[in-house]
């Protein structure tokens, strides 16, 4: 009987060993890179066109960063609304439309995956394989981005000769409409 | 349990939200799907709901436009018109049902306890419609312990596309039932999530080798046939219990000569009677004993269910007719009896009945009914080993019960305090005290009480 009870024992003293730690609900990896990548090429990008804008923008990559370390979605729209500020910001000190477009995409990109990897941690972990997920996520957030501003750009330079800011905008406003009513 | 429940309890429906609030309540589609491709696969889908992710994109692009013609600069305008882009996105399509076919496949289905089993989970997308975003948490049973790798993924499925990932869950003793896994799913976009439930039946059953248990100290209470417990009668055996006067008949070799020589006169020895018992193996179930030093240590029930097995090897090699019964609010009750079959069904009963699975059910306990029941099943004869955590006072109670209706009660106790390697120290005392009046409690009634350090179940000497 004893002799069992010793071997019982060496059982329960390796299990002890091998426990595995809590669920690491911290956002994959590969989120938060991705997504900090973009704040910077985003926030270079306003840089690029007023400082004092790539100024506030850089507060999202900050924002971003805390907010995927602390699994905060605040914190993140934060970021998110900060970015949006440095853009105003930039446009005000007359910056041009290429690389505000280019800022919007990328500062958008970087909010939605951070908030896509936050989401993703807490469902799954930071151990789970989540990579495709990530990627493909990314990818389509990214392509979203891309057509938007090559259409919208596009338009711009077609329709632009000399054609007043509040034509623009009024067509814009009509577009907001047409989405509202999409469903 | 309502769909909004689940949704806020489990960690795999947690939902998103931002500082914005929402702005519209969208109609929810509650689509019921049963699985028609895979017979083993049975889908239920939850509704689906907004995440909430990309409300007040659109205030954002009427801000930023806004900015721009009052400014007029043409780059917020347009990246205003860009996020209009984004608006339309978040709109794009709804979360469909996860159409997964799902597999499970474990290394081995009836393993030995503390062994590792691997599980491999196959998911396929049999839908016709891409999964974008998918998340999947498997339902590993509650009394497993997973030991390697989480058993979530999250990935994309194209149509016909599957996904294998795996983890390894230790083996309990027991018999386990995959619970069921959740798969989410979400729009490109993320705007949406639907939670399908699947479920695959997947069984591990784990049913220990009984330890063989030493001598156990039975009491007196004995049936008629021959065995191993010594009794208070003379007649066959091989201990020296009395001397009577010599009666015609008497076997020559018992004869007690050295006497004769003396005194002249003829006595014979009477040697004491060893017998067969019937003793019926009480394990304490209740939710009560359900207790432990750690949250994933071992519990007592689980210290008294190895206990109890060691004791009935031991009692069934004696020649002793043994039976289980459970005090808990499932009934379990294996009659006493003996043999080949009856040691299996014993090994059975002890691993997988319900009354003493892993965790404590949620059913009420009727001591009372409990107690009649028992005791109209209990043979007249049959002695009781009960075995107890003794962490309150309705063992003790129903021990010294017992015991006044004339089953001689054992009482063992595991410890289950005791840590591994402080089996032999000085113990913690206030639990030890416990366990003295544990001990002193039911021996005021009769009964004996036997304590045990887990690990080694029967050690230890009686006390009376």
């Amino acid at each position: 009987m004893s002799r069992m009870g010793g071997r019982e024992r060496a059982d329960r003293d390796g299990r002890a060993e091998t426990d595995p730690p809590e669920r690491d609900t911290r956002p994959p990896t590969l989120a938060v890179v991705v997504s900090l990548a973009a704040a910077a090429v985003g926030t270079l990008a306003v840089i690029v066109a007023a400082p004092l804008g790539g100024a506030v923008a850089g507060l999202s990559i900050v924002g971003l960063a805390v907010g995927s370390l602390a699994g905060s979605d605040r914190v993140l729209s934060w970021a998110a609304a900060a970015s949006v500020a440095g853009i105003a910001l930039a446009a005000a000190f007359g910056a041009g439309p290429e690389p505000l477009l280019v800022a919007g995409v990328a500062l958008a990109l970087a909010w939605d995956v951070a908030d896509h990897g936050l989401s993703v941690g807490r469902q799954v972990g930071r151990e789970a394989r989540t990579r495709r997920n990530v990627a493909v996520h990314a990818g389509t957030t990214l392509l979203t981005g891309a057509l938007s501003a090559g259409v919208v750009y596009g338009s711009f330079v077609a329709a632009s000769g000399g054609q007043p800011i509040a034509a623009l905008a009024l067509l814009l406003f009509g577009g907001v409409v047409l989405v509202s009513a999409f469903r | 349990m309502t769909a909004a429940d689940r949704e806020r309890t489990d960690p795999a429906a947690v939902v998103d939200s931002g500082d914005e609030t929402a702005d519209e309540d969208a109609a929810d589609a509650n689509t019921e799907a049963a699985g028609e491709d895979s017979p083993s696969t049975e889908r239920r889908a939850r509704r689906a709901f907004d995440t909430e992710r990309w409300v007040g994109i659109t205030g954002v692009a009427l801000a930023l436009v806004g900015v721009g013609v009052v400014l007029r600069q043409p780059g917020t305008v347009l990246v205003g018109a860009a996020a209009v882009g984004y608006g339309l996105y978040a709109r794009l399509g709804e979360a469909e049902e996860a159409t997964l076919a799902v597999t499970r496949e474990l290394s081995d289905r009836t393993p030995e306890p503390g062994d590792e089993v691997t599980v491999s989970v196959r998911a396929r997308n049999v839908g016709e419609e891409p999964c974008v975003d998918l998340r999947i948490v498997d339902g590993v049973p509650p009394g497993l312990e997973a030991v390697e790798g989480p058993a979530r993924v999250a990935t994309a499925l194209r149509p016909g596309a599957e996904v294998t990932f795996s983890y390894a869950v230790r083996a309990s003793r027991g018999e386990h039932e995959w619970e069921t896994m959740r798969a989410v799913t979400r729009t490109p976009a993320g705007a949406r999530e639907r939670v399908t439930e699947i479920e695959t039946p997947t069984r591990l059953t784990c049913t220990p080798e009984l330890a063989a248990g030493s001598e156990l100290p039975l009491r007196g209470l004995t049936t008629v046939s021959h065995g191993r417990v010594p009794t208070d009668i003379g007649g066959a055996g091989v201990e020296f219990y009395a001397t009577r006067e010599y009666r015609r008949g008497d076997p020559l070799k018992r004869v007690d000569w050295n006497r004769r020589a003396r005194t002249g006169e003829l006595a014979t020895l009477e040697l004491r009677e060893e017998r067969a018992a019937t003793v019926v193996l009480l394990i304490d179930a209740r939710e009560a004993a359900y207790v432990a030093t750690e949250p994933d240590a071992d519990t007592a029930v689980e210290a008294s269910v190895e206990a109890a097995g060691a004791a009935f090897t031991a009692l069934l090699t004696g020649g002793d007719r043994v039976g289980i019964a459970t005090i808990g609010a499932h009934d379990c009750w294996l009659p006493p009896g003996a043999g080949t079959d009856h040691a299996v069904r014993g090994r059975e009963t002890l691993a997988t009945d319900p009354a003493l699975a892993p965790t404590p059910s949620d059913e009420q306990f009727y001591r009372t009914l409990w107690f009649r029941q028992f005791r109209r099943r209990l043979p007249g004869d049959a002695q009781v080993l009960v075995f107890s955590p003794l962490v309150d006072d309705y063992p003790t109670s129903a021990a010294r019960q017992l015991n006044a209706y004339g089953h001689l009660v054992t009482v063992l106790s595991p410890d289950v305090t005791a840590t591994a390697t402080g089996a032999n120290g000085a113990g913690d005392s206030a639990t030890t005290e416990n366990d003295c009046r544990g001990d002193d409690r039911a021996t005021a009634g009769g009964a004996r009480t036997t304590r045990a350090r887990s690990g080694t179940p029967c050690r230890g000497n009686p006390r009376r």
